[in-house]
């Protein structure tokens, strides 16, 4: 599964810690979502689209294979 | 995400507090001829050599625990999942050690065996979350750069 939170946060121009801060997680976290290392829990991706006002489909996207 | 089950945070520093405060505690029960590792053969429990053997063990595993139970500054589900990963592989090295022991030693070895599985999880558990958290930190760190 990829992503689009860096495309996001450069749009709503947001850091990595302000997204985790509204989130409820570590930088790190945030970190390891953008870079693909890490797949959210349900919550936490809809948490995430919430706070750039998007649906989910718009930020996470399957890849093939998943 | 709620995790259950774990200390504060603070309950950490009060963990290395009780591992360090053990050392001194066992050089000087030594001095006096207290050897946890070596107890005589005492008739029943709580001889003083007994006695010793217990408040030293609890010690150093009352900290061990807090120190591997206590929550992180940030508790969020990575650091869940980073937790249950470690305790996974704490556990497979914990029982691959074991039934290594069990095969080659003979049986006045089992004390020391015991003693190996008192401390090995907790401490290989611990060793293998902090490596996988600093890693993560690190490259955070580098991406920022």
């Amino acid at each position: 599964m990829k992503n689009n939170i860096r495309v996001e946060r450069a749009i709503k121009n947001i850091t990595q810690a302000d997204l985790a801060d509204a989130v409820g997680v570590s930088r790190q976290t945030i970190n390891t979502i953008e870079s693909n290392k890490y797949v959210p829990s349900t919550v936490l991706a809809l948490k995430i689209s919430r706070i750039f006002g998007k649906p989910l489909e718009e930020i996470f996207i399957l890849e093939e294979g998943d | 995400m709620k995790t259950r089950f774990l200390f504060p945070y603070w309950c950490r520093y009060l963990g290395f507090a009780c591992i360090v405060f053990h050392i001194p505690i066992i050089l000087f029960g030594k001095s006096f001829g207290f050897d946890p590792h070596n107890l005589p053969d005492e008739p029943g429990i709580f001889s003083p050599h007994h006695l010793f053997f217990i408040a030293t063990s609890l010690l150093m595993l009352t900290g061990l625990v807090l120190v591997a139970f206590a929550k992180e500054k940030i508790e969020d589900e990575q650091i869940a999942q980073l937790r249950a990963d470690s305790l996974q592989w704490a556990i497979y090295l914990n029982y691959l050690i074991l039934i290594t022991s069990l095969v080659f030693a003979n049986q006045q070895d089992f004390k020391d065996i015991l003693h190996l599985n008192l401390w090995i999880p907790l401490v290989f558990f611990y060793i293998r979350f902090r490596w996988v958290i600093f890693r993560l930190n690190r490259s955070a760190r580098e991406e920022a750069i």
